[in-house]
């Protein structure tokens, strides 16, 4: 977009023109993107004339130009199209994008979109083509090593269970960094541990972000805390993920359907025994079925899709079944208003293994040496442990069964040209249900129980419901003034959650039966959470000659979990971004031919997080004690309490080379959590239980680089590769007073919470040799950050012609992790690796923990792909595309396991995740998997 | 028609206005399902409820102490991390949070009872003088239970700390006020067992009289939920865990293992805290410090008429090993599992647990025979006699650690909060007698010859306690 320097100059041609020009004729028509969706904004000029306009919300324009003249449609992102005028009075007009990816086009959020290249933010994307051509069915699989500045470890293999994600390294001590999930405008749960009740599977949490419906993906951002976030509401500070789906394009309609086969291996790279694998491993297989109809005319689009899924995963004993289906839709209602509405369904059906952190994991006995050093075992003791794991495998019962729905609706009313409105009302319901049956069986094979007892069978269920209802009203406003141009927004949000627990236990039972009306006692439990959030929120966007642009904005916050004595919060944000190389003289000049844009911003935002429901009231609990009601102290209480505030300043550059064909961002951030959210240990003397206050300060510092470059450029090839860097900085600038506290761990080692520290640091007793033969023994010893301080990712796409190649890694280095299945191996005297013989047996292996701390660095590349499509040439069909991906197949290490597995260090119900601990659970597995996607 | 329209529209309008909408708009309320202070005090019968909830707390302190005191005295050995890490090794360091949750426990039980003094009782129209009795019994508790295993902890939030005699009054002067309101065995026995550890022989005896006056066979005992919390945590370390035997008792008192069993899928194993057997045995020692054996033998043999009386269980403890059947490494070497097993030189202390049920005391249990009360002289053997059989009836009760004359110490999340303490006052450190410190790595360790059935301790602790009787911080009369 070229900016006019004189913009009286301008007027005065314009003027000039219109008299010279009389016999005009008006031109109407619509602009659309490449999916036939309206392109507002989009400048309009009669070439080599000042003569020019911009499209309505709707894409719809009108101007004045005479036959023959040629119309320029341009607008950032999309390459440029002319058109002559002829004997039509409509020009319609469909703009492809440019290949730039530095011009990338609007984003959502509130109100009704802005233009990448007027925030003074960073968002990262995910379009629709990258999505269908990775392998995954979970939203953080599809982010991890596809977005720059995320840092997304998977913690377990085992199915249901997501990874830790972090992005600007972790803002509180109080929950987890999991991001805010919102679909279509609706908040989704987006629980990303164990819940409150869960049952006692061991380590491994399960996830609400493993069911995120991802089906029909137009696009995800992912958009990072801060600045960014400010208007989002109040627990928005970890930052947003935006998942926008298809509605449908206009035109006749266009089925897939796509068959996906695999083959999942375990990944067996980290394992301390080779026979672990023999025992517990066993390849399995996948299977999806997609289908997919779309199409629609002006007045409604629609998008339908629907999928099954199926796999008998990488072990003896887990299985999982998917079942989507979801539905767009878009309607001209009248011509100023427009319905999309969109509903997903997800069933997910899933069985766990015991993992980790009980005595009923084979796993972890295995590799923690509970059996012994495997290695030592003669054949016949062997063939012995494992007759009696294929014997525990068989009883093992731990099922995970959830029914997800989600539903958007939003309306948007053009009141005029200049004003709009949007509401959005929409829903997601998300039913869980966990059950555990300890069988007489499973107890008599764990040798917990003598052979022959059939009264002492359990059966655990935990049901979980999590509702949340969203509303958001706005108007936006766009009106310009000479060279001043405005985008204003105003508006209204609300949303309300619960989160409903129950728990129920029959003890003392007969096998054969999970109806908890045969087991002789019985037991519930109940955890409530309820909040509603609601806010007021403007922002006003200035564009200064449409080079730079102003951003002021604020969010009035008030949430229920706010105590008595505490006021709504005010969040503002400012931003500026300048993009110097959209000026004219920058255009004209010889430095655009190698530094061709260059754009600078800048910004100050605050976000919150706030604390979880009903923490600020003063409670008595009422147990069941021996058959009778007990009474007891249960919270403390601290009416002061507030949502915690993390105030972020960024400044950043993007800068594009060659044509943009080498593109590079650059983001410094300083982001400060005040009123930290700390539970510290209450007095042991008031015999009180500890209550979450705010009373910390932590800070966060860092460095986000970006590089994108396309090398090959050309008409059927194409080859570009993506380069990501991040540095953060964390520090736990003060705990108000209050003495260091756990966050995770064990007793041992653990991830603590300390001043100077960073936020959950592992801590345990450290040895170091004096030389002589003797140890130094300090205690409380830092032993590390469990958050890798750098961290990126890096890709390669490669198309030549149909062909396409592409693959995805990332890596982290500088944290720390601890290896606690070596240091149980240790401690069963299986394994002394690396520790110095003088210093075995002399000591408590927890006086020399530091031995069993490991750099947590890794190489990963997460999945390596290739699709061709065969185009029309095969008879009926419009397209056929096959692919086939490779995920997980190669990774480097420090140790001998995977630093990205966690049995511990999560805290439940989105509890502080330090994820410093890697035990007891199976990683992520290979998968070999074939696709064929026929389109017709 | 259209008319109609607007009436039916402003009709509706105006219910939307009344309050007949509001449940389903307003989208701000949320309710907490918690109870308030408004919905426990003033409530009839909640002096009760609330009295349920102190006993419920006094289980949860008994868990607490009695995983560190058995695993920091010589009964038992600890195999797994899981209890914990430090206590087997008498590593009492004050940055353990099993420091912080004991004392948390016994603070807890202290402000239960008193607000139940203050705020709940006087709120209830049912309250009447056995609960207040309770009351003041079990805040005397909290006072003892700090007596018995801290030097020095405060006695209210961020208050100044009180010594362990300090504490032993206060606990003396709350049981007072019970035994005014509700005179029972066990609170006569909980001034007993206060005034044995202040040395205070002449009131020792005359409170463990009046105990067993009221009752001779009497127990105070917890019990424990094994379905909804909180079960006991040293049943679950003796025998729940199965193949995890985390506890392993020194083989002289193997015959004693497991006190703690399953009961059913609701009750959990009781732990006796307060018995008549103390009385006995307090009673035997001031006999025997006063030189008055012929005493001292008429309470052993009252003490083993009271154990004759005692539950014994027959169970199935085949799932146990000895070793720890779940560790398949060489850090622990066989133990004695055999009946024909001696240890240090005495037949029948040890139990085949593979040959069958056994039967094992739930309450007391003790190798002492009338023979060995018989032969006893006025001399450090009788002594250490005594002190055997109080190690064999106190089993996973939590007394031995006390009369080895160990303290835990104040946690630092104290210490670094509370304004009267500082680190390096007394209390902030552990309290480890020196002849104890010396042995503290032999308190668990045995030789054992499978081959010739022999067992052996490396020391005999009583030995080393009757020799250090003079000391200030064991054998009391003494």
């Amino acid at each position: 977009m070229r900016t006019k320097f004189s913009g009286i100059l301008t007027l005065l041609l314009a003027f000039v023109v219109q008299i010279t020009f009389a016999q005009e004729k008006t031109i109407s028509g619509t602009v659309t993107d490449d999916k036939g969706l309206p392109l507002p904004g989009v400048n309009i000029v009669v070439k080599n004339t000042a003569n020019g306009t911009q499209s309505d919300f709707d894409g719809n324009y009108t101007i004045s130009a005479s036959r023959g003249a040629v119309l320029t449609f341009s607008y950032v992102g999309f390459q440029q199209v002319d058109k002559v005028v002829g004997d039509s009075d409509t020009v319609d007009v469909q703009l492809a994008p440019s290949a730039s990816e530095l011009e990338e086009v609007v984003i959502t959020g509130q109100g009704s979109g802005i233009a990448k290249r007027k925030l003074s933010t960073t968002v990262d994307f995910l379009t629709a083509d990258e999505v269908d051509k990775l392998p995954s069915n979970q939203i953080d699989q599809l982010l991890q090593s596809t977005t720059p500045s995320a840092q997304i470890r998977l913690s377990s293999g085992q199915p249901g269970t997501a990874a830790i994600i972090r992005t600007r390294g972790a803002i509180s001590a109080s929950t987890s960094a999991t991001p805010v999930v919102i679909v279509d405008g609706v908040r989704v749960d987006n629980l990303n541990s164990n819940p409150q009740l869960a049952t006692g599977t061991g380590g491994a949490d399960i996830s609400a972000l493993a069911d995120i419906p991802v089906e029909s993906i137009e696009k995800i951002e992912y958009i990072k805390g801060g600045a960014a976030t400010t208007l989002y509401g109040a627990d928005a500070a970890n930052g947003v993920i935006q998942i926008i789906t298809k509605k449908g394009t206009q035109g006749k309609a266009r089925f897939t359907f796509e068959s996906r086969v695999g083959v999942i291996k375990a990944t067996e790279d980290f394992l301390a025994y080779e026979r672990t694998a023999e025992a517990l491993f066993k390849p399995g297989y996948s299977i999806e079925y997609k289908l997919g109809v779309n199409g629609g005319n002006e007045k409604v689009t629609y998008n339908f899709s629907g999928s099954l899924y199926s796999d008998d995963s990488f072990n003896l004993l887990n299985e999982q079944v998917r079942r989507n289906l979801s539905f767009g839709l878009g309607a001209q209602v009248t011509d100023k208003l427009k319905y999309q509405g969109s509903f997903s369904y997800v069933g997910f059906q899933a069985n766990l293994d015991y993992n980790a952190n009980t005595s009923f994991s084979r796993f972890s006995a295995f590799e923690g040496a509970g059996r012994g050093n495997l290695n030592e075992l003669t054949e016949a003791e062997w063939q012995a442990e494992l007759a009696r794991s294929n014997d525990i495998g068989q009883f093992v019962d731990i099922t995970n069964t959830v029914n997800r729905f989600t539903n958007s609706n939003k309306f948007i009313y053009d009141i005029n040209d200049n004003i709009q409105a949007n509401a959005t009302i929409g829903i997601d319901s998300r039913g869980f249900v966990q059950e555990e049956v300890v069988s007489n069986a499973l107890q008599i094979a764990l040798g917990s129980i003598a052979p022959g007892t059939t009264d002492q069978a359990t059966v655990n269920r935990l049901v979980r419901n999590a509702f949340t209802v969203t509303g958001d009203l706005n108007f936006t406003h766009r009106g310009s003034l000479e060279n001043f141009e405005f985008v204003t927004v105003l508006g209204g949000q609300f949303f309300r959650s619960t989160d409903r627990q129950y728990q129920a236990t029959g003890d003392g039972g007969v096998d054969g039966t999970t109806d908890l009306g045969f087991f002789p006692t019985q037991s519930a439990n109940d955890f409530i959470l309820e909040n509603a959030n609601y806010g007021i929120y403007f922002l006003e966007n200035i564009g200064i000659y449409d080079v730079a642009f102003i951003e002021l904005g604020g969010r009035l916050d008030q949430n229920t979990q706010a105590g008595n004595n505490t006021d709504a919060l005010f969040l503002p944000k400012v931003g500026i971004t300048y993009n110097i190389s959209d000026h004219d003289f920058y255009y004209d000049s010889g430095i655009s031919k190698v530094l061709s844009s260059v754009k600078l911003r800048a910004n100050y935002g605050e976000a919150t997080n706030f604390a979880q429901a009903f923490s600020a009231d003063r409670t008595f609990a009422l147990n069941p004690f021996l058959g009778s009601p007990s009474f007891t102290f249960n919270n403390p209480g601290n009416p002061d309490l507030i949502s915690e505030t993390v105030v972020t300043t960024e400044y950043g550059v993007e800068l594009g080379f060659f044509d943009n064909r080498l593109n590079f961002s650059g983001t410094r951030y300083t982001a400060t959590t005040e009123d930290a959210l700390f539970t510290p240990p209450a007095l042991p003397s008031s015999g009180q239980l500890d209550q979450i206050q705010n009373i910390g300060e932590i800070k966060n510092e860092g460095w986000e680089f970006a590089m994108t470059a396309d090398i090959i450029r050309s008409e059927k090839h194409n080859l570009s590769v993506n380069f990501s860097y991040n540095i953060n900085d964390n520090e736990v600038v003060s705990t108000g007073g209050a003495p260091e506290f756990n966050v995770g761990g064990f007793t041992v080692i653990g991830s603590w919470v300390e001043e100077g520290q960073s936020l959950g640091y592992l801590r345990g007793t450290s040895a170091t040799a004096n030389g002589d033969g003797t140890y130094t023994f300090t205690p409380n010893d830092a032993l590390g950050d469990t958050f890798a301080p750098n961290f990126g990712s890096f890709g390669l796409n490669y198309t030549w012609d149909k062909l396409n190649i592409f693959m995805t890694g990332d890596y982290q280095f500088g944290g720390q992790i601890v290896d606690l299945s070596f240091l149980l191996r240790h401690l069963r005297g299986a394994d002394n690796t690396g520790i110095p013989d003088d210093l075995v047996g002399t000591t408590s292996p927890f006086n020399y923990v530091n031995f069993f701390v490991f750099d947590n660095y890794f190489v990963k590349i997460r999945n390596i792909g290739a699709n061709y499509s065969f185009g029309d040439k095969l008879g009926i069909f419009d397209d056929v595309t096959l692919g086939f991906t490779v995920t997980n197949p190669f990774n480097w290490t420090d140790g001998n396991f995977d630093p990205e597995t966690t049995g511990s260090g999560v805290g439940n119900q989105n509890g502080f995740a330090s994820g410093g601990f890697a035990y007891g659970t199976e990683s992520a597995p290979r998968i070999y998997m074939t696709s064929l996607r026929f389109q017709f | 028609m259209k008319k109609i329209s607007l009436y039916i529209i402003a009709i509706g309008l105006l219910i939307g206005c009344t309050d007949n909408l509001k449940d389903a708009t307003d989208f701000t309320s949320v309710e907490n399902p918690n109870l308030s202070e408004g919905t426990v005090v003033g409530q009839p019968n909640s002096s009760n409820i609330w009295r349920a909830g102190i006993e419920r707390q006094m289980a949860n302190a008994l868990n607490e102490i009695l995983i560190l005191a058995e695993l920091g005295s010589d009964n038992y050995v600890n195999t797994q991390t899981f209890y914990s890490q430090f206590l087997d090794q008498l590593e009492i360091r004050n940055d353990d949070p099993d420091m912080e949750d004991t004392y948390f426990d016994i603070a807890r039980l202290r402000e239960m009872a008193k607000f139940g003094l203050e705020t709940v009782g006087p709120g209830d129209v049912e309250y009447n003088a056995t609960t207040e009795a309770d009351y003041h019994f079990f805040e005397g508790m909290s006072y003892l239970l700090s007596g018995m295993y801290f030097s020095f902890v405060p006695q209210e939030e961020g208050g100044p700390t009180f010594s362990s005699s300090e504490n032993y009054n206060t606990a003396i002067a709350s049981f007072d006020v019970a035994l005014g309101l509700n005179p029972k065995a066990e609170y006569h026995l909980a001034k007993a067992r206060a005034y044995y550890y202040l040395g205070n022989q002449a009131e020792a005896v005359s409170s463990a009289n009046a105990a067993i006056g009221l009752d001779s066979d009497f127990t105070r005992f917890t019990e424990f939920d094994e379905q909804n919390l909180p079960a006991n945590t040293l049943e679950s370390a003796l025998f729940e865990r199965a193949t995890f035997d985390d506890f392993q008792p020194l083989p002289t008192l193997d015959f004693l293992d497991p006190k703690y069993s399953f009961v059913d899928a609701e009750n959990d194993a009781p732990v006796h805290f307060l018995k008549a057997e103390e009385a006995y045995l307090i009673l035997a020692e001031a006999n025997l410090a006063s030189g008055n054996v012929a005493g001292a033998q008429t309470n052993l043999e009252d003490l083993l008429a009271v154990v004759a009386t005692r539950e014994v269980r027959e169970i199935d403890d085949s799932i146990e090993g000895r070793p720890d059947a779940s560790a398949n490494s060489d850090n622990f070497p066989a133990r004695p599992s055999v009946a024909a097993d001696m240890v240090n030189g005495r037949a029948g202390l040890v139990l085949d647990r593979q040959a069958g049920d056994v039967m094992v005391p739930s309450v007391s249990g003790t190798s002492l025979t009338q023979a060995e009360i018989d032969a006893m002289v006025n001399d450090d053997a009788a002594l250490e006699l005594l002190h055997r059989t109080r190690q064999e009836i106190f089993i996973a009760e939590g007394i031995r650690f006390v009369d080895m004359g160990v303290k835990l110490v104040i946690h630092q999340n104290e210490f670094l909060q509370n304004p009267n303490i500082n680190e390096g006052d007394p209390g902030t450190s552990a309290v480890i007698p020196s002849f104890i410190d010396a042995v503290k790595a032999n308190l668990d360790a045995i030789t054992y010859d499978a081959g010739t059935n022999t067992a052996t301790t490396a020391i005999d602790l009583n030995e080393i306690l009757v020799a250090n009787k003079s000391a200030a911080e064991v054998l009391p009369f003494h």
